[in-house]
Parts: structure tokens; C-alpha cells; sequence
């Protein structure tokens, strides 16, 4: 075994040049319009329509080191959150480029890493006070008012909202790689462009071409940031610090005009809000989870009565049915398990229904051969036949008809098995009036378990009667209609049983290339808004949460340009070192470069929103964006006038009363926070690594390769 | 048919260490030891280029044990590295550079093999001396009435792993967790002699470092369903264990080679299962409460213990059974046949736990030394290294209780001890010299080439091209920028040297390390108060790292008298 070790950081630092280029392939997913990917398999000519992070990465090659190391970050990610993986990504690049302008600048490695460190927390701590709590959403949950019927009305909502009709066409460096079809694809996916998010950098620029144009109106928006202040004051933790800076701190008149009423203080207390927050312009998708969330409400309130425990939302009692081939409009939420069986179940399902049936819930395979995990067959034993009675009957056969005994016992009408069910089985049950449904999800029979008092088996000979659920019904299900069912050659069924925990959402799709990013984009909206529930509070979305972050970051660089003596010794572990004492002089460098990555993630998220035809122009506004939040004095105060701004003035002019809270875009708070913190930590382990050791190689192997760079043990 | 094939002869090289390859092979070696040394070392990416999983590290251990080297040379060096890394955990590191540095001072000299071992070991055995003499200026002895020392070394060990990507807070909350964890393994009372217990690492891998927690007892992962089938747990006082080590999900027992032929009315599973079934009725009617099973337990068999309120986890793992059996105080069952009664053991309470995505049964032992420590990190190749780190930090505190002392850490040490036996072979040479037969300056030049290895390991810990300097008075390890100007005013530069016991404000004299080679005696005997008010030190183990310096100069001196290497080709 020949051991070879690449220097890989020497004068450009390879690593994250590559994390730069990774990131790159994934900067059109990022934000609220995605611009879908065709990927094509050169030899097998399988293509793939992609439209999340996850699933690009399952397609490229990753192989490299710092490959590796990046998928498995945004696989962690998402196994965690389920949500975060395109900031991920995204300012894992800019991060990674915002390090290599650090090496540039001769700033020593460990400076940049404790400074970068560091200045995300302080970034962390400073977005607290865009946090907006969330109070009893569920009160008023019974209310007329559903995410449904507020739909039509946002996207009309919006006239300023004028996404341009050629948006393939101006997106046509996306689409590059894509045969023609692609564009009719594109068109067709069913993004709504009705998005929440669009709203900012759109009013930001109507605001300014104001400002530009009129002197006056600027000094009315700053006075208008004193209105508002007082909010800041409430959510701030930074304003309570001690070390807070000058102009925080200035005067003091702002903490009287705080005891003064006023109407801005961010809170969410209405579901339908949240979701639309939520959504980030999927408002298809969180419809279904809004109608999941209801029926799972009401299903609980049902149970318990009157009781005070407070509801929970239980994302694990919510399962996805998918029928490609079936037009959009029939995605639909229910109660219950509506699942899809061959059509030569049809007239079993016609003789069992409308009777409540028993059930069995056997977890494994249900075969001959099936044992558990864990259990380890012997090769070496035989079986002698006795050859004077002759068994005509296969061993398959007896253990079928045993299986069949056991289920006439019991008078079992219905086995739920989580694994592969033998196929004669399946035929012998229909013969005698009984379904056996196969590959059934893990919730779904814990589920059917609470409801049916069915206890879960492993084998059949485990049943007895306290195993046997009860009071299940099975039915055809029939909310679409029989013409397109019957084209699709399918047929669906509903089973339930009184009080079950479960919704099915049926997930549609004409095209079969679109159902995985459909049934995709539904749990993204289902744990947004799940974690949303759980954490019992959101960020300000659409960009506030980061443009807080760039704009605190140039504060901070400002403030330690103008301190050099400020010890911040605090900020690096080992302080007797020399790097403790030269700290200062690094600070502001590194903290701008920091700074520059989350200017860059702006200017991308804003670039894809499809308001700027270039990257460039987005930049320019987030530039005098950046220039006035300075002005004002305090950055958070500022966002969240230009919050309200959208809120009472655009918003309100000419529509009903009713709509006045709808315009807020909402983030989760901790999966947004850990997936900058995973980012920076991935920049951060790429950076200080400085050599690359390759195992177990030959040196023909990396002859074939490249030879250069590579030292042998 | 037989081929008889002849023998190819030995092959003999001599002098292994004047060869070129060799030579370029152990400084490569040597450049991947001393980057990834301390605090601000580089990291390195180990994989095998197939997609194998990536580990990034700094560790020796894991360094060490994932670099195959061919050549022999270095496979002795990395032996007695890991040898020693093995025993004492900590200073492998430390080990392989001061070896290699040695090798590569004493080569450049050109000194007989039989003088350099012979004034080699003369060396070592004064540093060994000084180091536990009374009078040791870089020695701590440890005070067990506050936690302030042993909280600054497990500090110092996590600190200086970058790999695991800890912030300020999350050194400060690991570290106080290692040495909690450490405390809870040690016995309330103990008769005549100490039995620590352990701590259990469990994984939580993607949660954030600060949701790291310690608890008492062990937690056994369970999955959400098997928990909710095992709920609720029923209250008593004490809770009776039966502990398997035996699997008991129904196998065949090996049958050795060859068929076993059965009729066909006969089911051997059967036969098993009601095995099994049988042992199932003789733990109801002992009045067991709790089966724990190492391997799988039959379906069947859960089943019929659950109908009699009895828990089942099965599962757990060969690592967890020491100390589940230290928990429970019995012995694991290994076969089906009867139970003696005495073979029960017990735990004071049940209760169920969740930790991020994870559900956790958490026994609670009535009185043992067995704790938990729930290991959190953003991803799988930190939360490897931190677990390694954590190990090596309990492992020290172990080491630390034998031997009450700590070591300076941060270069301290090293500078120190180069320059007391750079003072001490100028200054007494006739007294080291007396009967070995070497002359005076054939020990001046080892001296040198002895000490400089030693300044040299400290100066490995500078990774960003500072000036390494050193003060006239302690003899302690200093850092400044780089290309400082020559004449400055150098306690404005500085701030505090390597270990973190004085500043720079003192009235000290420095000069650079790469040219100090007149001789000063440093201050010995280290004040009892100086070292009571400083609270940030940086500390090393004293056990592992004395250690260190002897396998260094041992493995060295075997390495020097090498002459020739005969390789058997067949």
C-alpha cells in the first residue's frame, strides 16, 4: 500500500475554489422563483428535471474530498430541517471566496477563522430582533378565512408586481444546457410567480427612485424611521448591551416615544399569515399543508373535547400520496389512508365496504421466507421427506394456507404490511374477501395502531386477539373523477377507521418528470411551517434576516477601523499567541469580506427573483440600501420601517381590510441559523486544511492522474 | 503437482538513513506531524480517494493510524508513536516530531551512533530528573481542592484540536462537561484502593455543540415505536434486570461443518422459539422487570414479555455491556438453560429521555460511577474528532489523579528544559562526562543538537510565520509578528508568553530562539503564587508527555544505530 499526500493549499487554495464551484451549480435554486435543471446522463441519455439543492447533489459527481464534505453538510441539513439547504449552498460559496480574498490579503488562517467565527455570532445575536413571535395561531383557526380563498386575491393583490412575461427567456443562460422542449417544461412547472418575497426588492425600488428623484421624500423616510423605532427597542437585545455603540445609544428621546402606543409591534397571531409568510411563493404547495394543518386541528379538538392541552402539529401524521399523470388541480387533502391498488382489487373493495372491517398490522416482509432482523438462518440443515406419506402441497402452500387459517381466526378482512407481501398470498386473500396492502409507511401504521388497538406483529403467528384492531372502514376513493383515474389504470381507496391521526395529501402531476420536485416542494412548506409551530417564533423573511447581517457586519468593520486599540481578545482561543496582539489590525478586513458573502447571497436571491437583470443591478440597490440602514442610524430599525412601509402604505391602498397583515415573508429561525453556522463551519474546516492524504493508492493509480503535487510515504 | 519455485535472496541495504528517499520520505513525514501541530495547526483531509468517507483531522492518533507507511524506518517511528499514543493518549504528536527532529539534528553532526546513545540517554536522564525534581521550574503540582488547574488542562487538550470547530463558549461548555463527566465517574467512598468508572460517549451527530449535556447512568437509544410499545413504565422502587449476552432471537446454535438432516414434521425454529418461550415463563416467575438483550430478542419472545409487564431492549451492543453490567451489578447471562437467581442484578429507576431526533432509555444506577456524555456537533468529521478529544481528555484526568502534576503547556516547557540543559552541559560537564569516554565537545554539539530539536518542536506550534522568541529569565516560549524590526520595545509587541503565566510588562530580556545559544540559567522553583492568580494557563499532561520525551529519544536512538535493513523478498 502506497500512501500519497497532496499539498493542496500552496499559493491558491484548492478547496475552496472547489466549494466556490460547487456552490455555483446551485445559485438559480436559490430563493423563491427557481429556475429548474435539466441533468442528462451521457451514456444511459436519462435526463432528470431537478429543482432542489438535495437532488442536484444527488446527481453530480462528488467524489473529491471537499465534495464529500459539502454533500454530506447539506445532507445533514436537510435530514435535520428539511429546509436551508439553498442558503446553505449558496453561502458556502460566497464564504468560500470571501476566505480566499482573506488569503489574498496575506490575513493569517487563524485570525480568519476566529474573526469569521466570531462575526457570525454577533451577526446571530443581532438578527434576535427581527424575530417575530407567534401567538395562539390556532384561536381563530376556525374563522371563514383559509389560505385557499385568500390565494386568488394576494397574486391580484399585487399590481406593481410585474414579473416579466419573458422570464424563460431572460433566465436562458439557466436553460442553456436544455434541449427545447425544456422551455414548454419550464413554463409548465407551476411556480406561481405571486410571490411574497418579490414584494421587497420590489417596493425597494420603487422607494428608491424616490429618493433619487426627490430630496424631500428621503428626509420624509428618515423621519418616518423615528416612527417606528420604537419596535427595535422592544425586540433589541444589542440596544440593552452595554458596549452598545454610539449611535445606538444617541437620544434619548427614542426611549420615550417607546412608552407611546403604536402600532408596529411585529407579532403573528393568525395561521393563515404565517403559512402565506411561509410559503415563499409555493402558495399550491402550502395550501395543502394549510388544509392538512386544519383537518389534523380539527380531528385533535374532536378528540379531546374541550381539553387544554394545546395542539400540536404532528408532521409525522401526515403521509403523501403521488398520481403522476393526473392533472394538477386534483391535489387534494383528506383524512384517513387513501392509497393506490391494482384494479383487481375491485370488486373486493366493492363486497367489503361500508362495514367496519378488523385489521392486522404485521411490520417486516409478509413471505415464507421472511424472518427478523437480526436472525440468522442456518445453511446446513435439510429437510428428509418422508416418502411414505406424500405432501402434495409446496412448503409456499402450507404456510399461505396457515397464514389464511390464522386470518380467518381472528376474522381479519385487512393486513397492513410494512414490507413485500408474497404474491400468491395476495391472490389466495382475494379469494377469500381479504386485502393485503404491502409497502405501508411506518406513520401510517402507528397510526392505524392508536386508532384500531391493532398491536404491530412481526410474524402471523404472533396474532391473537388482542393484535386484532377493529371498526376500520375501506372504500373507493373517488375524488377524481373516473375518466381520468380510469386512463391512468389505477384505482385508489380510502381506509380509515374513527378518530385516526392521519392525513393523506394527494399529490398530482401531469407529467411523472415533475412529481418528486412536487412532492418535494410540499414537505419543504410542511417542516417550514412545522417548525415555525414548534419553535413558536419566525424571522422576517425576504431577505431582511441577512441584509441585518451585511449591514451589522460594515458597522462592526467601520467600528474596529476606527478602535484599533479595542482588545478583543475574547475572540481567539489561544490569546498569549502574537495573533491575539494583531487581531485588531486583521478585524476589519476579515469582517468586510464576510460581509461581502452575504452581499453576494443578496444579490443573487434578488437576481432570481427575476426584478434585475443582472446581478449587478441587484447589487447597486442593495448598495443604497446598505447606504441608508448606515444613515439611519440603527440597521434593524430601518428594515423593519421599510416592513412597515410595505405593510400600511402599498398593501392597504385599495384593497379590503381584511387583507392588511397578509404581506410579511417569514424564515424559520434555527433551521435558517444552523445552516449559516454549517456553512461557515464547512468554509472554515476547508480553509485550515492544508493537505490532502490519500490511502490505500498505487502510484500507477495516480500516474493515470496527475502526478504533479502528489508526495509518496 | 507441485512447482517448486527458488528462493529469492534477502535483500541488504546499509546505512538506511544516508539514502536520499529515505531521507525525503521522513521529511514529508515530518511536514505533516509538525503542521498539524497545536492550536493554529493545519488540518488534514485522510480519504481514499474512492468515496470513501472524508476525515478531517490534526490528531496523531487518527493520523497515524489512517497513513500507511512502506518504508521501515518510519513504520518504527509510527509504532512506537501510536504505541505510545495507545497507552497515554496524549503527545503523540509532541513524540513523532521531537523523534524526528532528533534524527535529523544528530544526522547533520555526523557523530559515532555509540557516543550519541550513549550522551543521548545521558540527556534524557537529566531532563527526566529535573522534570520530577522538587525544584522543576515548568512543573504544577495539581490542587484537587478547586477544579481551576484541571479545568485549564482539559481547556488546553480541547483547544488545541481546530478540527473539532469549537468557538470560545463551546471550548469553555466541552470542557467543563469533560471534567463533570469525569468527576461522576469517580466514587463517593472508596475503602482502600480508587475504582474509577466511566464515561459513555454517545453520538447526537448535527445538533448544535452547547445541547451537549452529562448524565448520570446510561442511556440506551431506542427507537420512537419500540419505545411507545414499552410506555407506560410502571413505577417501583427497584427495578430487577436480567442482563443477556446471549443472543435470543431463536438461531440455531453453530452446527459446525456438515448437513443436519430433520423430518419433515420437525421445526427446528419451533423448537428454538419454545426454548426461549420457556425462558420467558422462568422471568416472569423471578419477578424480572427488565430484559436486556446485547443481540436480537424474538418477536415472539417480546411479545409474550410485554403481556407480562416486562420491558425488553435488545440491541444495545457489545460496547455498552461492560458497562451496563457495572450498572446493574451482575454478570451478562450467556446461555438459554437456567438462571440461577443470584445472576439478577438491578437499577433504581426507568425513565424515557429525547435528545434532538433521538429517544433515549435512561437507567439510573442505585450507586455506580458510570455517566453519560451526550456528544453534539454540527458534522460527522468534527464530531469525530471531538470524540476523540473528549477520550484523550477523560483519559488524561485519569492519568492526572495518579500523578498530580501538570506540565507548562504552549512551548513553555520545551524552551524551558532547552535551556536548563543547555545551562547545566556548560556548566557541569565533567560531572555528565566522567565515565563514558565521549570528550567535551563532542557533548557540546549532541547538547546543541538535543536542545534545538526541543526549541524546535515548540517553534512547530507557529504556523503563520511569526518571530519565536524567548525570555532570558524563565526561559518560556514567545511569539510576535512576523518580520518584527529588529529594535523595538518588546513588551509592547508581546503579551504574554506560550503557557500564559507572565506578561510582558515584567522586566524580561528576550531574544530570538534560532540564535540564543549562549547559556543562562532559568529561574527554577516556580512560585506557589504565581501560579494561584493566573487563571488561563495552558497546561500539559505531565505523565504523557514525560513519556513522550523518552519513547522520542529511545525511538531515535534505535533509528540512529540502524545499519542495515535486510528485507526478505519472497
Amino acid at each position: 500500500m502506497v500512501m500519497a499526500c497532496r499539498v493542496i493549499n500552496k499559493r491558491r487554495h484548492v478547496g475552496l475554489q472547489q466549494l466556490s464551484s460547487f456552490s455555483g451549480t446551485g445559485r438559480t435554486l436559490l430563493g423563491p422563483v427557481k429556475s429548474s435543471k435539466f441533468i442528462i446522463d451521457e451514456e444511459s441519455h436519462e435526463s432528470m428535471l431537478i429543482s432542489s439543492i438535495v437532488r442536484l447533489l444527488e446527481s453530480l459527481d462528488l467524489t473529491s474530498a471537499v465534495g464529500q464534505l459539502l454533500n454530506e453538510a447539506v445532507q445533514t441539513q436537510n435530514s435535520t430541517y428539511k429546509t436551508g439547504t439553498s442558503t446553505l449552498l449558496l453561502l458556502v460559496g460566497a464564504w468560500s471566496s470571501a476566505a480566499e480574498e482573506c488569503l489574498h490579503l496575506g490575513v493569517p488562517i487563524s485570525l480568519i477563522v476566529s474573526i469569521m467565527s466570531e462575526g457570525l455570532n454577533s451577526c446571530i445575536e443581532e438578527v434576535v430582533s427581527l424575530q417575530v413571535p407567534i401567538h395562539n395561531v390556532f384561536d381563530h383557526v376556525d374563522n371563514t378565512k383559509t389560505f385557499s380563498g385568500l390565494d386568488t386575491c394576494s397574486v391580484n393583490l399585487c399590481p406593481f408586481l410585474q414579473i416579466p412575461s419573458d422570464t424563460g427567456l431572460l433566465k436562458e443562460h439557466d436553460l442553456k444546457d436544455v434541449a427545447s422542449p425544456s422551455l414548454t417544461i419550464y413554463n409548465l412547472s407551476g411556480i406561481p410567480v405571486g410571490s411574497p418575497k418579490l414584494f421587497r426588492p420590489q417596493a425597494e425600488v420603487e422607494a428608491n427612485k424616490n429618493i433619487l428623484q426627490n430630496p424631500q421624500i428621503l428626509k420624509k423616510s428618515l423621519l418616518a424611521d423615528n416612527h417606528c423605532r420604537k419596535s427595535i427597542l422592544i425586540h433589541s437585545r444589542h440596544f440593552n448591551r452595554p458596549d452598545s455603540n454610539q449611535w445606538i445609544n444617541k437620544p434619548e428621546g427614542f426611549l420615550e416615544q417607546r412608552g407611546a402606543a403604536t402600532p408596529h409591534t411585529y407579532r403573528c397571531n393568525d395561521l393563515v399569515e404565517l403559512e402565506m409568510g411561509l410559503s415563499h411563493g409555493d402558495h399550491n404547495s402550502m395550501k395543502l399543508v394549510d388544509e392538512a394543518v386544519r383537518l389534523q386541528y380539527q380531528n385533535s379538538s374532536m378528540q379531546q373535547g374541550n381539553c387544554s392541552v394545546p395542539f400540536m402539529f404532528d408532521i409525522s401524521r401526515i403521509f403523501t400520496c403521488c398520481l403522476p399523470g393526473v392533472a394538477e388541480t386534483f391535489s387534494c387533502v383528506c383524512p384517513g389512508y387513501i392509497t393506490v391498488v391494482s384494479i383487481s382489487n375491485t370488486t373486493l373493495i366493492k363486497e367489503l365496504q361500508n362495514q367496519p372491517i378488523r385489521i392486522i398490522l404485521i411490520e417486516g416482509d409478509l413471505t415464507e421466507n421472511y424472518r427478523h432482523l437480526g436472525f440468522n438462518k442456518a445453511a446446513n440443515i435439510n429437510t428428509l421427506l418422508e416418502s411414505v406419506k406424500f405432501q402434495p402441497d409446496s412448503s409456499e402452500e402450507r404456510w399461505t394456507n396457515n397464514v389464511l387459517q390464522v386470518l380467518i381466526k381472528f376474522d381479519v378482512n385487512l393486513v397492513l404490511v410494512q414490507g413485500n407481501v408474497s404474491e400468491y398470498l395476495i391472490e389466495k386473500c382475494i379469494q377469500s374477501k381479504r386485502l393485503v396492502i404491502g409497502s405501508v409507511n411506518n406513520s401510517v401504521m402507528q397510526a392505524f395502531a392508536e386508532a384500531s388497538g391493532a398491536v404491530q406483529v412481526t410474524y402471523i403467528t404472533q396474532v391473537n386477539e388482542n393484535c386484532v384492531g377493529s371498526g376500520v372502514c375501506v372504500n373507493f376513493w373517488r375524488s377524481i373523477p373516473s375518466d381520468v383515474i380510469d386512463r391512468i389504470n389505477i384505482m385508489t381507496i380510502m381506509i380509515k377507521t374513527e378518530g385516526i391521526n392521519l392525513v393523506t395529501v394527494v399529490l398530482t402531476s401531469p407529467l411523472p418528470a415533475q412529481m418528486q420536485a412536487k412532492e418535494d416542494r410540499f414537505w419543504t412548506c410542511a417542516y417550514r411551517l412545522y417548525y415555525a409551530l414548534k419553535e413558536q417564533k419566525v424571522f422576517l423573511g425576504g431577505g431582511a434576516i441577512e441584509f441585518l447581517c451585511l449591514s451589522h457586519l460594515q458597522i462592526l468593520a467601520e467600528q474596529s477601523l476606527s478602535k484599533r486599540n479595542h482588545v478583543c481578545s475574547g475572540w481567539l482561543h489561544n490569546t498569549s499567541s502574537w495573533l491575539a496582539s494583531s487581531l485588531t489590525l486583521y478585524r476589519s478586513t476579515v469582517l468586510k469580506c464576510l460581509a461581502n458573502g452575504w452581499h453576494k447571497y443578496l444579490s443573487t436571491l434578488m437576481y432570481n427573483t427575476a426584478n434585475y437583470s443582472s446581478e449587478l443591478g441587484a447589487s447597486t440597490v442593495i448598495q443604497q440600501h446598505l447606504q441608508n440602514a448606515t444613515d439611519s442610524g440603527s440597521p434593524s430599525s430601518y428594515i423593519l420601517n421599510e416592513y412597515s412601509k410595505l405593510n400600511s402604505g402599498i398593501f392597504n391602498s385599495g384593497t379590503s381590510n381584511k387583507l392588511e397583515q397578509i404581506p410579511s415573508v417569514y424564515d424559520n429561525v434555527t433551521p435558517k441559523i444552523e445552516a449559516w453556522r454549517r456553512a461557515l463551519d464547512l468554509v472554515l474546516l476547508v480553509l485550515q486544511t492544508d493537505s490532502e492524504i490519500i490511502t490505500g493508492l498505487g502510484h500507477t493509480q495516480i500516474n493515470s492522474q496527475e502526478t504533479e503535487g502528489f508526495l509518496f510515504l | 503437482m507441485s512447482r517448486l519455485e527458488a528462493k529469492k535472496p534477502s535483500l541488504c541495504k546499509s546505512e538506511p538513513l544516508t539514502n536520499e528517499r529515505v531521507r525525503a520520505t521522513l521529511c514529508v513525514l515530518k511536514g505533516i506531524l509538525t503542521s498539524s501541530y497545536g492550536p493554529s495547526g493545519r488540518l488534514k483531509q485522510l480519504h481514499n480517494g474512492l468515496g470513501g468517507c472524508v476525515c478531517t483531522t490534526s490528531q496523531s492518533s487518527a493520523l497515524l493510524s489512517n497513513l500507511s507507511v512502506t518504508h521501515p524506518i518510519l513504520k518504527i517511528l509510527t509504532t512506537s508513536v501510536q504505541n505510545h499514543v495507545s497507552c497515554l493518549s496524549d503527545c503523540g504528536l509532541f513524540t513523532a516530531i521531537l523523534c524526528c527532529n532528533l534524527i535529523e539534528n544528530i544526522q547533520r553532526i555526523g557523530l559515532k551512533p555509540t557516543t550519541v546513545i550513549k550522551l543521548n540517554k545521558q540527556l534524557l536522564s537529566l531532563c527526566t530528573s529535573y522534570l520530577q525534581s522538587e525544584f522543576c521550574g515548568c512543573r504544577i503540582r495539581v490542587d484537587f481542592s478547586s477544579t481551576q488547574t484541571l479545568l485549564c488542562l482539559v481547556r488546553s487538550i480541547v483547544a488545541s484540536k481546530p478540527a473539532c470547530m469549537l468557538t470560545r463558549q463551546e471550548i469553555d461548555h466541552i470542557s467543563a462537561l469533560i471534567l463533570r463527566a469525569f468527576l461522576l465517574t469517580i466514587p463517593e467512598n472508596t475503602k482502600d484502593r480508587l475504582i474509577l468508572g466511566e464515561s459513555i460517549i454517545v453520538p447526537l451527530k448535527g445538533q448544535r455543540v452547547t445541547d451537549s449535556t452529562v448524565l448520570p447512568g446510561i442511556l440506551v437509544e431506542m427507537s420512537e415505536v419500540q419505545l411507545m410499545k414499552i410506555l407506560p413504565i410502571k413505577k417501583t422502587d427497584a427495578f430487577k434486570v436480567a442482563l443477556f449476552c446471549a443472543s435470543l432471537s431463536g438461531d440455531f446454535p453453530d452446527t459446525g461443518e456438515g448437513t443436519i438432516v430433520v423430518n419433515s414434521g420437525v421445526s427446528l425454529e419451533n423448537a428454538v422459539l419454545d426454548q426461549l418461550l420457556n425462558l420467558g415463563r422462568q422471568l416472569v416467575s423471578d419477578h424480572v422487570d427488565l430484559v436486556i438483550c446485547q443481540k436480537v430478542v424474538h418477536p415472539s419472545l417480546k411479545q409474550f414479555l410485554s403481556t407480562h409487564h416486562m420491558i425488553a431492549i435488545d440491541r444495545v451492543g457489545a460496547a455498552l455491556m461492560e458497562a451496563l453490567s457495572k450498572v446493574t451489578g451482575t454478570q451478562p447471562i450467556g446461555s438459554l438453560g437456567l438462571i440461577s437467581p443470584s445472576s439478577y442484578g438491578s437499577i433504581k429507576d426507568l425513565c424515557t429521555a429525547k435528545f434532538g431526533f433521538k429517544h433515549f432509555l435512561h437507567l439510573l444506577p442505585n450507586e455506580a460511577t458510570i455517566c453519560s456524555l451526550l456528544l453534539c456537533n454540527r458534522n460527522d468529521t468534527a464530531w469525530d474528532e471531538l470524540k476523540l478529544t473528549c477520550q484523550t481528555a477523560l483519559h488524561v484526568l485519569q492519568l492526572t489523579i495518579k500523578e498530580p502534576s501538570v506540565l507548562l503547556g504552549g512551548g513553555c516547557t520545551e524552551t524551558h528544559l532547552a535551556a536548563y540543559i543547555r545551562h547545566k552541559t556548560c556548566n557541569e560537564s565533567e560531572s555528565i562526562l566522567k565515565d563514558d569516554g565521549c570528550t567535551q565537545t563532542e557533548l557540546i554539539l549532541l547538547t546543541d543538537a538535543f536542545c534545538s530539536a526541543l526549541e524546535s518542536v515548540a517553534g512547530s506550534l507557529e504556523h503563520d510565520g511569526g518571530e519565536i522568541l524567548t525570555d532570558m529569565k524563565y526561559g518560556h516560549f514567545w511569539t510576535a509578528q512576523p518580520e518584527s524590526p529588529s529594535v523595538v520595545n518588546w513588551p509592547d509587541l508581546l503579551s504574554r508568553c506560550g503557557c500564559g503565566l507572565y506578561t510582558s510588562q515584567e522586566e524580561l530580556r528576550w531574544s530570538f530562539l534560532k540564535s540564543t545559544h549562549h547559556s543562562f540559567a532559568p529561574q527554577t522553583c516556580l512560585p506557589h503564587e504565581a501560579v494561584g492568580s493566573a487563571n488561563n494557563l495552558t497546561l500539559d499532561c505531565f505523565t504523557a508527555k514525560l513519556s513522550g520525551l523518552q519513547v522520542a529519544v529511545d525511538t531515535a536512538n534505535l533509528i540512529l544505530d540502524l545499519s542495515y535493513i535486510i528485507e526478505d523478498k519472497n
